[in-house]
Parts: structure tokens; C-alpha cells; sequence
């Protein structure tokens, strides 16, 4: 592929022209509620990056975001779309928490304890996108509407399964238990880069950076990355070239379907230790987006990851110490993306100009 | 089941479809134009968000509507802008659209009605036909219903006659099917995407106005959880086709009213199938094992 891109300068001061724009809309309606936004913007940055906990918390939550943008950038380089993320977080986070509780995994050396556990979740993802994508190439299904299918699917599979005490939920002790799953033993927790709860950024957040050089190094030095592309160019003429579509389809939507399990299990194992209804809640279709955003490129992925991240924390903060609502970043959000979607066509022609 | 728990059932299955069979009824159009318009959920909970206001403020619920199907004409032209003027993906604009009315919705409900209230509002009484009344347990307790529920006869009759019998619907099929055919006899695709997508906008609103001040006179944030993707689901499980999605939506509906019905009958199934039910039908059927699915050619594809 020898597209002319355009300058740098140009691809970063469009999303950054995008953020700011949906600030500023954002700082108005705040104006508009009566709150300070001083006091919002202070309050916002406070629990973005006040505090170790603050960052940590948004890096963590950037990590599981980059995981699904990875997950959704490699299928679309063979031109397949994978809005799954959602679900294989879902059954990722189930393969987790059944893995670390009643695998037996606890008390296994070499932090094999905390590995298995997401590599199970891995697998589970894998099969679940992987499902997606046999329906693909037998029966000729769109992509898009299976995995958003299964997606649903999986969600209510985890309240299901936090539901019924025949599978994850914790023992009945009284009516106050609360339907959830047991808290998964210290050892199956991801560790903590600082080992110290009060800045809770694991292990696992620098390792989804490497990932993310892999997942560079898979699509634009590799040959596997090279049939993705001729895939996502041509299809008919990709498979008259002798590349088999269908083991490519199959293989990268169970690449894509690992890094989305993974996310859960980082989600699970990293984060909230307990498997709960409504664990995904919307992370999966947030990290989609920053997928979808990246315009293919690793480097927009961990860019999207780390501003979204760091955009849900602050809200959260927000909304605790000045009142006004987090649906207010949802709002910038969601300018964010409309901005971003629309100059699109504007970024693609500079680009093959 | 005794008579009176059928019919009991059948109504209340019947006021759980009417908000999906507005909105599926729409999506449809939409999606034989050939736009995946997965902000249905957003429109939704515009309709059912200015309905509210509209109603709180004029008192009149049927001026609610109004303001619901006014307030969503905004949000469709974004969509249509978005996806045919300017290219952008159906459905990152879709998924960005939703998390925007979700933000604006919810702020805009505090700002009006204050944190976490949910103030009763002025909402439509029920309505029964003339003369079913009089038919047991079923004139009680099935026929009576807001009056918008009845208003989906005409209208799905309506749609079926533009898209079958029209020529506006074989050209609005065809967008759908094979836009660069309609394009080169001298019809614009372009055109005639904005149209589906605001009608898409104005049906979905119907359904989002009669959740509000229809069903339950009263707005909660987010109150549509959900109901927009179920509604293209039911499109999906109805094979792109006027009459299986209409009764996808009220296979969807029972199941939904099975939920609320079962535990009352003394039956314990585990609610997490009944919800999965929808969308588990809908994968079985878009996986080929019912029958042939077909759907639009172009769908999700920008044009040109």
C-alpha cells in the first residue's frame, strides 16, 4: 500500500481540533446548569490526574479500551467489521471469574495463577468472535449484525450466570446477597505495577502497550498483514491470488475475539474482582469506537484509549464533587465521535490525494 | 392459564410490542434504503424525552407527541448528513449519536425535573375500540389500550402499500439493493436516504413517546435501555419483510411480557433466557437455519 498520507500535523490536529470543539460545547452547557465551570473543569481534571489512584484508574480503563480498538482494527484491515467487543468482554470476564475461582489456579507458582485465568478468558473471546466469523464464511452472515447479536447474547449470559448459584453466583448466606460472583483470590489478581493499592495501575497496562507494537508489527510488517490488506482491497482478487479468505476471516476475527476476552479479563482480574450484571457496561462499545476512530493505526488506538479513559474518570469525579452530571461527558463524547465520524471524508481524501 | 391470566398476557404482550413495532417498523425503512441506522435507539429516547417535556409543559400529552416528533427531526438530519453527505460510518455514527442523546437527555431531564425525580406526568388513558368491550375477559383486559397502539394499523399498512405497491418504494428498495442502478436511471440515492432516515426518525419517535407519556407518564433517564437495538433485531429477524418483523416484535414483546407473567404464575424460568430470547431467535435466523435471510445488498454502505 503506497497511499500518500497526509502530513502528521494534520492527522493529530483533527481529532485534537474535534476534542477541543466538544469541550468547548461542553464547558457552555456547563455554564448553562448554572454550575462553575472553573469549578467543573477542576474537579474534572482532578479525577482525571489528580491523584495516583485518579491516573491509574484512567489507565486501566485506557488499557481495556486500547484491548477492544486492537480487537476492532485488525479485522477491518480485511475489511470485516467486529462491533463484538462488548460480548467477548462479556464471556471473557465469565471464563475468568470461573477459571480463577474453581479452576484450582490459586495456588500455582510463576503468576501462572493469574495467567491461566485470562488466557481462558482469551480463548472464550476467541471462540465467541470466532463463532461470528464460521457464520461468515458458511452462511454467508454480515459480520456486523452477528457479533452485535452475539454481543447482546453474551451480556445476558453474564447475568445469568451471577443470577443462578448452579453457576458463578456466590453461596445464598441471606436474602442480602447480592447477585454476584465470588471475589476471585488475591493470587488470580493481575499484580499492581506499584504494588500498592492506592495507585492500582497493573502489570497488565505497559503489556497492552507491547501488545500493541505486536499488533503494529502483525499488520504492516507481517504476511498475515499483508493478506488482510489485499483482502480488505479486494476480495474477489485476493482469493483469485491464492489466499485462502476464509482461514484468514477465521483466523483474524479469533485474533481479534482473544483481545476482547483479554479486556474482560483485565476488566475482572485487574479492576473489579467480582463478576456483576452489567459488567461491560458499555466499555466493549466505547472501545469499538476508539476503534472505529483510529482510522486503522495502532498509535489512534492508544491515543483514543488514553483520552477516553481519561474523559470517564474525570466525569466520575465531576459528578461527586461539583453535581454536575457525568451524562455531560457523554455528551462531549459523543461530539467527539460525531465530529471525528464527519471530517472523515474530508481525512480520506487528503489522504489519497 | 386460565382465560382471563391469555388475555391478561396477549395485552400486555401487545403494550411491550408497540414501542418495538414503531421503531422496527421505521429501522425497516431505513435499512431497504440501505442505512444500518443504528441511532434508532437515540431517536427513541428523543421522542420519548421531549414527549415528556412536551406534555409537562403544555399539559396536553398529544401536544407531547408533537414535541417528540419535532425534536427527533434534528437528530435524523445528523444521521443523514453524517452518513450521506459526508460518508462517515453507519455505525460509529450510530453508537456516537446514542451516546450524545443519552448525555442530553439525561442532563436535560435534571436541569427540567431535578436529580432523579420521576415526576408523573400528563400521559394518554386507555381506549378501547367501539363494540369489543363486550367480548370477555379479552374486552377488559386486552383491548383496552392507548390510542397510539391502534394508530400501527394504519400505519404499517401504510408503509407495506409505499414499499410494495409504490413506485417511491421500488426506488427507496432499490437504493438498498443496488444504489449505482437507481443513481444511473436519473434518481437520486442520495435523496432518497434523508427521506427513509427522517421517517426512520419520526417512527422511532412514536415509539419513544408512547414508552413516556403512553405507558408509564413519566420519564426516567435511559428509559429506552436498550429497545432500539431490539427493534433491529426484530428487522434482522424478520428477514428485511414487513410482516415477519411485525410479528418478530410481538414474539419479542410476549417474551418480554412471559418475563413479568411467569414468577406470577408460580413458574421459575430463568428471566436471563427470556431476555436473551430476542436477540438468540434473531441470530438463528440471520445464521440461515430458518430459511434463506436476505438482506439489503447495500446495507451499510455509503454511496457512492
Amino acid at each position: 500500500m503506497t497511499l500518500a498520507r497526509p502530513a502528521l500535523s494534520l492527522r493529530a490536529l483533527v481529532p485534537l481540533g474535534a476534542t477541543l470543539a466538544a469541550f468547548a460545547v461542553g464547558l457552555a452547557l456547563i455554564e448553562t446548569t448554572g454550575a462553575s465551570p472553573a469549578a467543573a473543569l477542576g474537579a474534572f481534571l482532578d479525577g482525571a490526574f489528580g491523584t495516583g489512584y485518579a491516573i491509574s484508574a484512567s489507565l486501566n480503563r485506557a488499557a481495556v479500551y486500547a484491548l477492544v480498538g486492537f480487537g476492532f482494527i485488525l479485522p477491518a484491515r480485511a475489511g470485516l467489521t467486529n462491533v463484538g467487543g462488548e460480548g467477548q468482554i462479556a464471556v471473557g470476564g465469565i471464563a475468568a471469574t470461573a477459571v480463577a475461582l474453581y479452576g484450582g489456579v490459586s495456588g500455582l507458582p510463576l503468576g501462572l495463577a493469574f495467567v491461566l485465568p485470562a488466557l481462558a478468558a482469551m480463548v472464550a473471546g476467541a471462540l465467541w468472535a470466532g463463532l461470528a466469523a464460521v457464520l461468515k464464511t458458511r452462511a454467508g452472515t454480515n459480520e456486523v449484525i452477528s457479533t452485535l447479536l452475539l454481543s447482546f447474547i453474551a451480556v445476558w449470559m453474564v447475568y445469568w450466570s451471577v443470577q443462578s448459584e448452579a453457576l458463578l453466583r456466590q453461596p445464598m448466606t441471606s436474602g442480602a446477597t447480592l447477585p454476584e460472583s465470588l471475589s476471585i483470590p488475591d493470587a488470580t489478581q493481575i499484580p499492581l505495577l506499584t504494588g500498592d493499592y492506592s495507585a492500582p495501575v497493573t502489570v497488565g497496562a505497559p503489556f497492552v502497550l507491547v501488545l500493541g507494537i505486536g499488533v503494529y508489527l502483525l499488520l504492516a510488517r507481517s504476511a498475515f498483514g499483508f493478506r488482510l490488506a489485499l483482502l480488505g482491497q479486494n476480495p474477489t482478487a485476493a482469493a483469485r491470488a491464492g489466499i485462502a479468505v476464509e482461514r484468514a476471516t477465521i483466523a483474524v476475527f479469533l485474533i481479534a475475539g482473544a483481545l476482547g476476552g483479554l479486556a474482560g479479563a483485565y476488566m475482572l482480574q485487574g479492576d473489579q474482582y467480582a463478576l456483576k450484571a452489567g459488567f461491560s457496561s458499555g466499555y466493549g462499545f466505547d472501545g469499538l469506537v476508539v476503534g472505529l476512530l483510529a482510522r486503522g493505526r495502532v498509535a489512534g488506538v492508544i491515543a483514543g484509549a488514553l483520552l477516553f479513559g481519561f474523559l470517564r474518570s474525570g466525569g466520575i469525579t465531576m459528578e461527586m464533587v461539583t453535581g454536575v452530571p457525568t451524562a455531560l461527558v457523554q455528551i462531549v463524547q459523543g461530539l467527539i465521535v460525531v465530529f471525528l465520524a464527519g471530517s472523515a471524508l474530508w481525512l480520506n481524501r487528503t489522504e489519497t490525494r | 392459564m386460565t382465560w382471563d391470566l391469555f388475555a391478561v398476557f396477549l395485552g400486555s404482550t401487545i403494550r411491550l410490542a408497540a414501542p418495538l413495532l414503531f421503531a422496527a417498523i421505521g429501522e425497516l425503512i431505513s435499512e431497504r434504503a440501505g442505512v444500518l441506522n443504528m441511532s434508532v435507539e437515540g431517536m427513541m429516547l428523543t421522542g420519548a424525552f421531549a414527549a415528556a417535556v412536551g406534555a409537562a409543559m403544555t399539559g396536553s400529552p398529544l401536544l407531547g407527541v408533537l414535541a417528540g416528533l419535532i425534536a427527533v427531526l434534528p437528530v435524523a438530519l445528523l444521521q443523514a448528513v453524517l452518513t450521506n453527505a459526508l460518508k462517515a460510518n453507519q455505525i460509529v455514527t450510530g453508537i456516537g449519536i446514542n451516546i450524545l442523546i443519552l448525555g442530553a437527555t439525561t442532563l436535560g431531564y435534571r436541569e427540567l425535573f431535578g436529580n432523579r425525580s420521576e415526576t408523573q406526568i400528563p400521559g394518554f388513558g386507555l381506549w378501547t375500540p367501539p363494540g369489543l368491550g363486550q367480548i370477555p375477559a379479552l374486552g377488559t383486559q386486552t383491548f383496552p389500550q392507548v390510542w397510539l397502539v391502534y394508530l400501527l394499523i394504519p400505519l404499517a399498512f401504510g408503509v407495506w402499500f409505499v414499499l410494495a405497491r409504490t413506485g417511491l418504494g421500488v426506488a427507496l428498495r432499490a437504493a438498498g439493493d443496488a444504489p449505482l442502478a437507481v443513481a444511473h436511471s436519473g434518481v437520486r440515492v442520495g435523496a432518497l436516504r434523508y427521506c427513509a432516515i427522517v421517517a426512520t426518525g419520526l417512527f422511532a419517535s412514536l415509539g419513544g413517546a408512547f414508552m413516556s407519556v403512553g405507558d408509564i407518564h413519566t420519564f426516567t433517564e435511559g428509559m429506552t435501555n436498550g429497545a432500539g437495538y431490539l427493534a433491529i433485531s426484530a428487522v434482522i429477524f424478520g428477514n428485511w419483510r414487513l410482516g415477519r418483523t411485525v410479528l418478530a416484535c410481538l414474539i419479542f414483546g410476549a417474551a418480554k411480557a412471559l418475563q413479568f407473567q411467569l414468577p406470577a404464575m408460580g413458574i421459575h424460568a430463568p428471566s436471563a433466557l427470556l431476555i436473551m430470547m430476542p436477540y438468540l431467535l434473531a441470530l438463528i435466523a440471520v445464521a440461515g437455519l430458518v430459511g434463506r435471510q436476505r438482506a439489503p445488498a447495500a446495507l451499510a454502505r455509503p454511496f457512492p
